[in-house]
């Protein structure tokens, strides 16, 4: 008797619940509208996101090869300044030459010197 | 030439299957929702009192199983589902909880707020006689409330098994609890309902 007062009390609460839902009113059904595409929209996102995760692992595994590639064959050769033996030498005796710690004390009298000669060469010419 | 070709084509039809998929799958995702969703609502209303809220809360479990599960078999979308926006109820009424604690320190109640308000928050009657309306509106109304006073697991496992249809084993992963809880909270919900509101009910 009781499980079948249980189960009457169960049907009729189902029905008023039933008909509730359909005395939803149309702006309460657009909200609701409107919440599905937001959903739905949210599923496309992810889809992308989930394209991008796919292919993440492959792209960072192509980098790493990369990145090994280059270090393995080791950095590219520099074209270094050569220095010229001869010019090298030349300039070494000078700085060991006993002349030299005169010449840089007198530094201003050879620039004119310098300047002395060249006019010399322009009126000549 | 031809071997990239190949390779092309197989890639290319891969891609269209997928997307064929990706398309129905989005299909049956929105027809679920289309079906649940007002039967969500007043569920999650009559869990929170108020329908804006039970509205986001509706939202935010369509997008959440969207985000979370639309890859798992249709027909495990029910329950997980509803154990999204059982567990959005239950953090609401947290947050409740500790909003009216603070409410309360600063010497306000969630009175104040204007609470829920059962005649305005009642559906637009449709396809009845005022009569008939009337007597179902109050009926659901005590309902309702009755509902709403039952302990969380109680009115969780009544709502879900009684209005949403669900079986045991559904409501049990809803609830995420054993089948042989859903039954016993089931079975108090109903003997509670039944008592308080009575033989001349409805």
């Amino acid at each position: 008797m009781t499980e079948a007062n249980d189960e009457r009390f169960e049907q009729q609460a189902k029905a008023l619940f039933d008909d509730s839902v359909d005395r939803l009113d149309a702006a309460t059904l657009s909200k609701l509208n409107q919440g599905r595409q937001a959903a739905l929209a949210e599923l496309s996102t992810s889809r992308s996101r989930a394209e991008w995760v796919r292919w993440a692992p492959a792209t960072g595994l192509a980098a790493a090869a990369l990145v090994a590639v280059v270090m393995l064959r080791g950095p590219a050769p520099v074209d270094t300044p050569t220095i010229n033996g001869a010019a090298a030498a030349t300039d070494f005796e000078i700085l060991i030459g006993e002349d030299s710690l005169e010449m840089i004390e007198e530094l201003e009298f050879y620039s004119w010197l310098d300047v002395a000669d060249a006019e010399v060469l322009d009126n000549v010419g | 030439m031809s071997a990239c070709v190949g390779v092309f084509a197989v890639s290319s039809s891969r891609e269209k299957r997928t997307g064929a998929e990706a398309l129905q799958r989005e299909g049956e995702l929105n027809r679920f929702f289309a079906e649940v969703e007002r039967r969500a609502l007043r569920i999650a209303e009559i869990g929170v009192r108020d329908r804006d809220e039970a509205l986001d809360l509706v939202q935010d479990a369509m997008i959440k199983l969207a985000r979370r599960y639309a890859d798992r078999p249709a027909d495990e979308w029910p329950p997980l589902f509803y154990r999204i926006l059982q567990n959005g109820v239950r953090d609401w009424h947290r947050r409740q909880n500790v909003r009216n604690r603070v409410m309360v320190w600063f010497g306000r109640t969630s009175a104040d707020d204007g609470g829920y308000d059962p005649v305005a928050a009642a559906p637009d009657p449709i396809g009845r006689t005022p009569d008939e309306e009337l007597a179902n509106e109050q009926a659901m109304d005590k309902l309702e409330l009755a509902v709403a006073e039952l302990p969380t697991r109680q009115r969780e496992a009544f709502m879900l098994r009684t209005f949403e249809g669900l079986d045991v084993a559904g409501t049990a992963t809803a609830m995420g609890v054993s089948q042989g809880s859903v039954k016993t909270h089931y079975s108090r919900a109903v003997h509670s309902l039944r008592e308080k509101l009575g033989e001349h009910w409805q």
